[in-house]
């Protein structure tokens, strides 16, 4: 017993000293993959890796060679394209810390479904990058571009997105859990936010590109791709866009003006906003309602209002009303009739309230949505001027 | 494994027949064997007087000279004897025929502590415990008289167990000196002392300290049977009866406290648990204890509840961090990367470029180091310590960083585990943590966050498989205990602790019954 125990001591103890078996990976055996683009060149798949330079990117040293490499290489698949990038990188592409993926748009345009399985099958990457497409360019050219502030581009491009869906609304963040659930969903088409490069590309390629102000080359999000089923079918604007997220109760933060009564403008920064989308059945045809509560505070006046007094308050909130739920109606028209498919997910609204009825309606749900008829009503509430109340325009004499 | 049960009885049975032989009548023999016993050893003063009124009763003074207090051998017995009988009263003549030790003992010797002494055994043995040895012709017994007096150290500030608010007084390694201080604290009749002397050779007194009617009888009777069992030849310091007497030997936790501050003793003694004091130490063990115990200082109870519960936490956190910061790093920068952000993989990456060790082997060579440099400057006088503390810090930290050796990551891993692993106030705890600690990296290094959890569950596993004195060393978080746990993770407010640990004390277990401080009426009408 007691030399059985002792035994099970050593085997233990010898068990330290057998290190470096298993999926073990130093830190330094790592090329770190930031991005992901993908591309199709003929029936083959062109992958590119956008992976970090660590010692470039950290630290106080630094500065010679550029803070991010790209890994490109072709192949009938996207895994062997990846693996066969080890035949120019000295390491194994490590996907866990992607920030985005882009898809190229002729890429879009046949179809991503087979692009995506890879990344959601594969155990080792966390599925809170952002994809996104590029809008009439290649992926690879959205990783080549160096940037300022943020030295590794693909995280740059990861909080440009987050901070303008936050902030400015007419983009949407997207990770692959929702844009999946959006595919499988029957009621629901998904859409994906654009990525366009502005400026010199070819300088944008080299460390020139952050050694000038302002950079010659930069990367923009603009408009969002609408997909059918997978297939990406068309853009919305960037003020469609905006249309598309209050629907989708997804304004956290947003500026829109309103044109005074005398001319003149007058800005407005959302603070919150909280949309109910409702459906109804009437006759078995359906109907939408869309009640959007917001509130907003004045961010800018450039024209003659006393904001001292309530009545003028109530007007400017009217204005407002009236004018998103102006764009609010064209966008749902404009989807309604030039795409004819429902990327608002008022399929999955009428499926949550008449899941009976749904089962009839879904066969020919996008028919349907053509038609269908939305109520929009949008109420803003005003609680606060800002610093000033009247604008100094007031007092000052011409 | 290691016991050799014959080597015991054989030795020790010579000794007896010494102890038991009687002392002959002779005083010039008695004396003489008193010189063959200890082969004329130097320190033994032997003075010959001559004593009675009329000076005919021939004596002896024997003592150790270092251990008995010659000052008073002079003033309190041969001033007595020699001055005082020849100017007595004539009443107290003393004459051959009476019985002289009364007499001697009744009226001239001015010495609290006398015994008498007719075998050879207890005589040598209160002699070189520093007694003086009276000895008369014509008498086959004599005097032993407490004269005990040699230089020790005093009680001064302990050193390895400091506190910002609390006594500062240290036990010594005069036993008598330890059961004062313990007995200074506590003046409570049932605060009983039993005395054991252990070790054939050093012959080293051992005291039991319990307060009856708190502690409870079978730890007792359990810890007198473990002493019972002890044959050994010389006990120089509680390590050793820690050794014998605690209740697994196959383990990296300690399953008995020792400490050097009275106060911590007098609060155990309070919670029912027993005190082993032993002569030349003023390490004082404490049995029996539980886990918890080793996270408690003696500070927490003197500080308000609020800032020692939030003191504690902190030591439980440094203690998570001493077993596991190491481990923690390995695992997650060579199985888990994914786990960290972005921003910080690629940070932690960029330090390890172009180092050419594997994390483990990275973490292995600077805590070794460190564990290198920490034995240095114990064994060191303070100030060449500090010192090694410089060029250690210097050379590992920066010199190593810099020649690519070790990632500065690896070097702010390892000094905040080496700083959390000081901060457990029972540093034999802190050891068994940093025992632990390598296993930890090793299953790190091996099965990544897998094995750390592996690790944590055996032993958690082995934690509650422990006792010590029959009480579950885990208790009470396991057996959970309700009304324990306010002094366990938390500290409560001294009124909230009314009952002692039910583990411990068992049948007397209400500690107080004060009332929560209530705030004066107010007289003044606002």
């Amino acid at each position: 017993m007691k030399r059985k125990g002792l035994l099970l001591c050593i085997f233990i103890i010898l068990l330290i000293f057998v290190t470096g078996c298993w999926n073990r990976r130093e830190l330094n055996d790592l090329a770190i993959a930031v991005g992901i683009a993908i591309d199709k060149s003929g029936n083959q798949y062109k992958v590119s890796a956008q992976v970090v330079e660590p010692g470039e990117v950290s630290g106080k040293k630094g500065g010679s060679v550029a803070p991010v490499t790209l890994y490109q290489a072709t192949g009938d698949t996207i895994l062997e394209a990846l693996r066969q990038m080890t035949t120019i990188s000295p390491r194994k592409i490590y996907l866990a810390h992607i920030r985005i993926l882009v898809l190229s748009e002729s890429l879009a345009r046949e179809g991503i479904r087979d692009s995506l399985d890879l990344m959601s099958r594969e155990p080792e990457t966390r599925n809170d990058y952002f994809i996104v497409v590029a809008k009439q360019a290649t992926a690879e050219d959205m990783l080549k571009i160096l940037t300022n502030l943020e030295k590794v581009p693909s995280i740059r491009l990861f909080s440009t997105l987050e901070t303008s869906a936050k902030q400015w609304a007419p983009t949407t963040t997207v990770n692959l859990d929702k844009l999946i659930s959006e595919l499988v969903s029957e009621g629901r088409h998904p859409v994906l936010t654009g990525l366009n490069v502005i400026g010199d590309k070819k300088i944008g390629e080299s460390k020139k590109n952050v050694e000038t102000v302002p950079s010659p080359a930069d990367m923009q999000y603009s408009g969002l791709a609408v997909f059918r089923k997978d297939k990406l079918i068309g853009w919305l604007s960037d003020e469609e866009g905006k249309a598309y997220n209050y629907i989708d109760n997804n304004i956290k933060s947003t500026v829109g003006h309103v044109n005074c009564p005398d001319g003149g403008k007058l800005s407005l920064k959302v603070i919150r906003s909280n949309t109910k989308v409702k459906g109804s059945l009437r006759d078995e045809h359906p109907r939408i309602t869309i009640e959007v509560q917001s509130e907003a505070n004045v961010g800018e006046v450039q024209c003659h209002l006393d904001l001292t007094k309530t009545e003028t308050i109530a007007e400017v909130e009217k204005l407002a009303d009236r004018k998103t739920e102006e764009f609010i109606e064209k966008t749902i028209k404009k989807v309604q009739q030039e795409y004819k498919i429902d990327i608002f997910g008022f399929g999955e609204v009428i499926r949550r309230s008449y899941p009976k009825a749904w089962k009839k309606l879904k066969k020919n749900w996008d028919q349907t949505f053509v038609n269908i008829p939305v109520n929009v009503k949008v109420t803003h509430k005003i609680p606060y001027l800002g610093k000033i109340s009247n604008s100094f325009l007031e007092d000052m004499k011409e | 494994m290691f016991k050799n049960p014959s080597l015991g009885n054989s030795d020790s049975s010579k000794e007896p027949e010494q102890t038991k032989v009687p002392l002959t009548i002779n005083l010039q023999e008695n004396l003489q064997h008193i010189n063959n016993s200890l082969g004329n050893s130097s320190d033994i003063v032997i003075r010959e007087i001559q004593i009675g009124s009329e000076r005919q009763i021939k004596a002896a003074i024997i003592f150790t000279d270092g251990l008995a207090d010659s000052k008073s051998i002079q003033n309190f017995i041969m001033e007595s004897l020699m001055l005082n009988i020849a100017n007595a009263d004539p009443n107290h003549l003393i004459t051959s025929q009476e019985d002289i030790f009364q007499v001697l003992k009744d009226h001239f010797l001015t010495a609290g502590d006398i015994k008498d002494v007719t075998e050879w055994g207890p005589l040598l043995t209160s002699l070189l415990s520093g007694d003086a040895i009276l000895l008369l012709e014509g008498y086959s017994k004599g005097f032993s008289i407490g004269m005990r007096g040699w230089k020790d150290r005093g009680v001064t500030e302990t050193t390895t167990e400091t506190v910002i608010r609390g006594p500062k007084e240290g036990f010594t390694e005069s036993l008598r000196t330890n059961t004062a201080l313990i007995r200074r604290k506590i003046k409570d009749p049932n605060l009983w002392l039993e005395t054991k002397e252990i070790g054939r050779v050093t012959k080293t007194d051992v005291a039991i300290m319990y307060i009856k009617g708190i502690v409870s009888d079978d730890i007792v009777k359990e810890v007198h049977a473990r002493l019972d069992r002890i044959n050994i030849d010389g006990i120089l310091e509680s390590g050793y009866i820690e050794e014998l007497i605690h209740d697994e030997t196959y383990t990296p936790f300690p399953t008995i406290y020792h400490t050097e501050r009275p106060d911590i003793i007098a609060a155990d003694l309070l919670e029912g648990k027993v005190a082993i004091l032993v002569d030349g130490t003023p390490m004082v063990l404490v049995v029996p204890i539980v886990l918890i115990s080793f996270f408690q200082a003696a500070e927490d109870y003197y500080q308000r509840a609020d800032i020692s519960t939030l003191i504690r936490i902190l030591r439980f956190i440094s203690v998570f961090i001493s077993l596991l910061g190491p481990a923690l790093y390995i695992a997650i920068t060579t199985f888990h990367q994914e786990m960290l952000p972005t921003q910080l993989l690629i940070n932690l990456a960029a330090q390890r470029e172009g180092v050419p060790f594997p994390a483990f082997i990275e973490a292995l060579m600077m805590e070794v180091s460190f564990e290198i440099l920490r034995e240095a400057s114990l064994r060191l006088p303070k100030a060449i310590a500090q010192s090694i503390s410089i060029v250690g810090t210097l050379v590992i930290g920066s010199a190593a960083v810099e020649a690519g050796f070790i990632s500065a990551a690896m070097v702010i891993v390892v000094a905040i585990t080496a700083i959390s692993s000081f901060v457990l106030p029972a540093y034999n705890m802190a050891m068994t943590i940093r025992m632990l600690r390598f296993l930890m990296m090793g299953l790190a290094a091996s099965f990544g966050l897998y094995g750390i959890i592996i690790g944590v569950i055996a032993i958690v596993l082995h934690l509650c498989s422990l006792r010590s004195f029959g009480v579950p060393y885990m208790s009470p978080l396991a057996p959970f205990i309700l009304e324990d746990q306010k002094d366990t993770l938390f500290r409560m407010p001294r009124w909230a602790m009314f009952s002692r640990p039910r583990m411990i004390s068992k049948n007397n277990i209400i500690r107080e019954q004060s009332t929560p401080p209530e705030k004066p009426q107010d007289n003044t009408g606002g």
